[in-house]
């Protein structure tokens, strides 16, 4: 591929193309596409990243004082958000303790997994505003299998800790994982019927055709208004996937301490946190993409971006709302949840689905 | 008071009579107690006497075990109870030899026994035959000697090693064929509700055995009791038995039984102002159970735990007001209160009130946020199921045991200061599991609510001239030597006793605390046997133990 | 499921409502209750080295340094020690201890919370409120009515 190809998807700009024209970086031939591409997921894993940091040490704070009628933290900075930089400095300066029956290389691995694995993901996301990496045709089967590989490092990190609660915990994530990730794709798949596709740009395109045109306002045909039955569907089983509330099992403070994570300090447990984050994110980045239009919002293209983080931004407020408000199940009634009830929804869900799309067609 | 469908028997002395002929030549002699009438029983009688006083004479309460050494002899007290009538009492007095402090063991008849002979194993050293474990349960394996006995040296080192205790012959028990993991939980846990450590076996992840450790937290209460006046240096301490909240009700425990058994009249005023206190501390403790029940259910960031801690702070301003400390308040004195209602009363009046009259909206908002919620059903219904029979076998008291359905409560079945007169429900629920407890105390601050409602009223209208917070009692109090009595309170987490031997001086020979929690976590094991971690998390929390009572 | 939106309202309702419960401390000083008692404040004039704090006592927080004459020469509290029961300041016929409302102390190590006559005299009132006159209603049961003007410096 090179910035001279016809572009596929319509207008569809990729970030490592633009980067490419803009720098001249194009003119190298291979290395220069390579160190564009590089460029771009330069810049989204920063953003992702950057978000996180500010998501983790503070806006969960500010959000869960919200629903406790709390003020949270509001001394360093503009309503406290230096905090990060005082997060950041306590965290990274801490020792980082490692477990002396740890199995050490798969011990220090599990947190670049559990981040990297999340981060992986964003590359197929069309975020709008042309950022936007790859778009391979197999882009949503690409994100579900990328996200699936977190369940390996929490199995890692709970494995190599060396702790009984550290292997509870990683249990509990892989079984949950497992129950889960089954409903969560073959809830995807309903939408690939809709799109005729598993390209991420041609989903959030055809998203973009209105459902009902009432004149002065039309509502586009989202697939979360199309078939809110897969949508929530899809929420709940994400939720699975994340690990929160009412499914954050594998963590469950009260019973297992942290569970996978019980053993992590200083830079891996900043990794691993910010790993948990990022997958919350990417979470609702699918959900964005796949059910909420990806980067479509009202105002001109180049809002796109403000759009997607703002629905990125929706899910994660309401994981932060059932935490307050949800209590967690038990393992045995997650996993009967899992394969008892989301599995059959799912395929009903997806058997309708395909009766409807060839109704239409 | 609700009820009065307990029939006394129409003369006590029938009644020991009674128990006389049951127990035949087995009473050695009598030696009654102020709250009951006492037989001397022979070590080796023990399980024979007590069998036949359940199951023939009904008392299926053993409410406490208290031991004890003299100068000539070691004893242990078995305070019996009867769970439909407490106050038919009856103490059972085991007298053993110095030189061989050996008697029969309570376990096989009241399952409640083996927490309570290993505790006076362990402090004062009397050995228990048939005993199925034991062992020190308060104290450090490796502690040396038995504290409250005569013989104990102060000066000797306590604590060895472990190196040096453990025996080297001894096999190690790990058992490669096994499918189960030993797990500690605690005592550095989040949902032990202080240093608990429950030492728990797990097949994959259902409970196949636990055992609760607990000692961690002992501070030798009952020996600073011992060292402290009657008067003046005991009431302190109770707040900091059940430190959490329910400073006042602990201290009733103490001041009734010194008022009994110094026979002091306490004024009519004063027991309705505790009465107001100590329904206030119980509003304030059910609230922090509530709140610690839903994070171990909910998780860390659950809102409801913020919100129960509010109305907590609300109670707690007007304890602060009324006693001048928030949580360890010393405001009872022996024959009375330390102070009067603050002044202005009417604000202070006006100031509870407004209390009482946001709670209902409070606790609707809580039914929306905790009962109804299905997932919190399932979570909570048919877990951690105590049945009644058990819970009585393990001396269970308290929302613990109204949630399975055991009609018991103090207040109403022997009452004390100004209950009697007050109109207020008992509440009893028949679910036996989790969620029981749960709507048990939740339906308790309301009841609580109505008698504090009712105390404002009288104390509004109460005439200005016949104030008096304290009755004229003497600055140093002598009860007679060897007078010795238990009483009980309704606590919050279930019936809080106080044993006091007086030995002439103004300082208690022997001074023992019954504490709820201590029998109430001993029925933990019978709760989650063969259920998940999380239901063993949620067994332990609708419990509501404090550390500080049960290690004391 | 209604159950469970009912629990997520009632916690939004609080989310949007923006009240909170929590103050800002130290910004905000907490209101303290007139008979809330804090760290001890002595007054060497008026006592009269009875030693009847001393001896009430619970936990011999209170030590009391006299020569053979009788005269006070010490007056140590260990305010760390101290369990606050007030019952020094309820035996004193002479109102010469009193449990001030100061609960903000710290000191670096715990020894430097055992405080000589000097510094007890020191100790300053809480929002200047003297506990002495918001206590008087209810001193007469327990006290005898002190004399003139008190001074504690």
């Amino acid at each position: 591929m090179s910035a001279v190809t016809p572009l596929q998807n319509g207008d569809t700009v990729l970030l490592p193309e633009r980067i490419a024209d803009l720098t001249g970086l194009g003119e190298f031939g291979v290395a220069g596409e390579l160190l564009a591409a590089f460029l771009g997921a330069f810049v989204i894993a920063n953003l992702m990243m950057a978000m996180t940091g500010v998501a983790g040490p503070w806006a969960k704070r500010k959000i869960t004082a919200a629903f406790t009628d709390r003020i949270a933290v509001n001394h360093l900075g503009p309503a406290g958000i230096f905090i990060i930089v005082a997060d950041a400095v306590r965290l990274l300066s801490k020792e980082n303790i490692i477990p002396e029956n740890a199995d050490r290389p798969a011990y220090d691995l599990a947190p670049i997994v559990i981040a990297g694995s999340a981060l992986l993901g964003f590359a197929v996301i069309p975020m709008g505003s042309g950022i936007h990496l790859a778009d391979p045709e197999v882009g949503l089967v690409f994100v579900f299998a990328v996200a699936g590989i977190a369940s390996i490092g929490l199995v890692m990190a709970g494995y190599a800790s060396g702790n009984k609660y550290s292997m509870l915990g990683g249990l509990r994530a892989v079984a949950q994982n497992v129950a889960y990730e089954i409903p969560l794709v073959v809830t995807g798949m309903s939408v690939v019927l809709f799109a005729g596709s598993l390209q991420m740009g041609t989903i959030v395109e055809a998203q973009a055709q209105p459902l009902v045109d009432l004149g002065v306002v039309s509502i586009p045909s989202w697939y979360a208004l199309v078939n809110p039955f897969a949508f929530v569907l899809f929420l709940i089983a994400n939720f699975a996937e994340v690990g929160r509330n009412p499914f954050d099992m594998p963590e469950a403070p009260a019973e297992l301490i942290a569970g996978y994570q019980t053993e992590y300090s200083s830079v891996y447990f900043v990794l691993v946190y910010l790993g948990e984050f990022l997958h919350i994110f990417l979470g609702g980045a699918i959900i964005a993409t796949i059910f909420l239009g990806g980067p479509a919002g009202p105002g001109p293209a180049e809002l796109g971006i403000v759009w997607f983080l703002l629905k990125i931004w929706a899910v994660f407020l309401l994981t932060q709302w059932l935490r307050s408000a949800i209590p967690r199940v038990r393992i045995d009634q997650l996993i009967e949840i899992g394969w008892k009830g989301l599995l059959v929804l799912s395929f009903a869900n997806l058997a309708l689905t395909a009766a409807i799309v060839g109704v239409i067609a | 008071m609700s009820t009065g469908t307990e029939s006394m028997p129409e003369d006590a002395t029938d009644r020991v009579d009674e128990l006389a002929d049951l127990l035949g030549s087995r009473a050695l002699t009598r030696e009654d107690h102020v709250n009951a009438p006492g037989f001397v029983v022979n070590p080796g009688d023990v399980q024979d006497v007590l069998f036949d006083l359940r199951e023939k004479a009904g008392y299926d309460h053993c409410s406490c075990v208290t031991a004890q050494q003299y100068e000539d002899r070691f004893e242990t007290i078995y305070h019996l109870k009867k769970y439909a009538d407490p106050t038919d009492e009856v103490s059972i007095v085991v007298p053993t030899p110095l030189d061989e402090p050996v008697s029969q063991s309570a376990e096989p008849v009241y399952r409640t026994a083996d927490w309570h002979e290993r505790e006076a194993y362990d402090l004062v050293g009397i050995e228990y035959e048939d005993h199925p474990d034991l062992r020190r349960i308060l104290l450090p394996e490796t502690w040396q000697g038995h504290p409250l006995s005569a013989s104990y040296d102060q000066e000797k080192p306590q604590v060895v090693t472990l190196s040096e205790h453990a025996n080297p012959l001894e096999p190690d028990h790990e058992d490669p064929e096994s499918d189960t993991m030993f797990l500690n939980v605690g005592p550095h846990h989040p949902a032990t509700h202080g240093v608990l450590h429950v030492k728990t076996v797990l097949d994959g992840e259902t409970i196949a055995h636990i055992e609760p450790d607990i000692g961690y937290l002992h501070r030798c209460e009952e020996q600073m009791c011992q060292q402290g006046t009657y008067r003046h240096q005991i009431m302190p301490y109770p707040d900091r038995w059940d430190y959490v909240s329910s400073g006042l009700l602990n201290e009733w425990a103490y001041a009734r039984a010194i008022e009994d058994l110094a026979e002091i009249e306490v004024p009519e005023y004063a027991q309705i102002i505790r009465t107001l206190g100590s329904e206030l501390c119980r509003i304030a403790s059910h609230m922090l159970a509530l709140g610690t029940f839903a994070l171990d259910v909910y998780g860390e960031f659950t809102a409801t735990f913020m919100y129960t801690f509010r109305d907590r702070e609300l109670v707690q301003d007007i304890l602060e007001d009324l006693t001048g400390q928030r949580m360890m308040f010393n405001y009872f004195r022996v024959g009375g209160v330390a102070w009067d209602l603050p002044e202005p009363r009417e604000e202070f009046f006006e100031q509870t009130r407004d209390f009482l009259d946001e709670l209902p909206a409070k606790v609707a908002e809580y039914n929306d946020l905790i009962t109804t919620n299905e997932i919190f059903q399932t979570r909570c219904i048919d877990t951690g199921v105590l049945e009644p029979d058990v819970a009585k076998d393990y001396g269970c008291t308290g929302p613990v045991a109204r949630g399975s359905g055991v009609d018991y409560d103090l207040r109403r079945d022997d009452p004390y200061g100004y209950y009697e007169n007050l109109e207020w429900d008992v509440v009893t629920r028949d679910g036996c599991d989790n969620y029981a407890r749960v709507l048990c105390r939740m339906e308790e601050v309301e009841e609580s609510a109505k008698i504090v409602e009712q105390c404002l009223d009288v104390l509004e209208g109460w005439p200005e001239d016949d104030r008096e917070v304290q009755a004229n009692v003497p600055r140093t109090l002598k009860p007679d030597a060897d007078a010795e009595v238990y009483r009980a309170v309704e606590a919050a987490k279930g019936e809080l006793g106080i044993y006091i031997r007086s030995d002439g001086t103004d300082k208690p020979g022997r001074f023992k605390i019954r504490s709820p929690c201590f029998s109430n976590l001993q029925a933990l094991e019978e709760m989650s046997q063969g259920e998940y971690i999380p239901d063993l998390i949620a067994s332990l929390g609708s419990l509501d133990i404090v550390l500080g009572e049960v290690d004391r | 499921m209604i159950g469970l939106l009912k629990s997520m309202a009632t916690t939004m309702k609080h989310a949007l409502s923006g009240s909170t419960f929590t103050v800002e401390y130290p910004e905000t000083a907490p209101d303290v209750s007139p008979r809330f008692r804090g760290v001890h404040k002595f007054s060497q004039e008026r006592c009269i080295w009875c030693r009847q704090c001393e001896n009430v006592c619970p936990n011999d927080t209170i030590q009391i340094v006299m020569d053979d004459q009788r005269n006070g020469e010490q007056y140590n509290l260990h305010i760390g020690q101290c369990i606050y029961c007030r019952l020094c300041e309820e035996v004193c016929p002479v109102d010469a201890i009193l449990l001030t409302q100061n609960f903000e102390f710290t000191a670096d190590t715990k020894h430097e919370f055992v405080y000589n006559k000097e510094q007890l005299k020191a100790v300053p009132w809480y929002k200047d409120i003297d506990p002495l006159e918001s206590r008087e209603p209810d001193r007469g049961a327990w006290i005898g009515e002190g004399e003139g003007e008190v001074d504690y410096q």
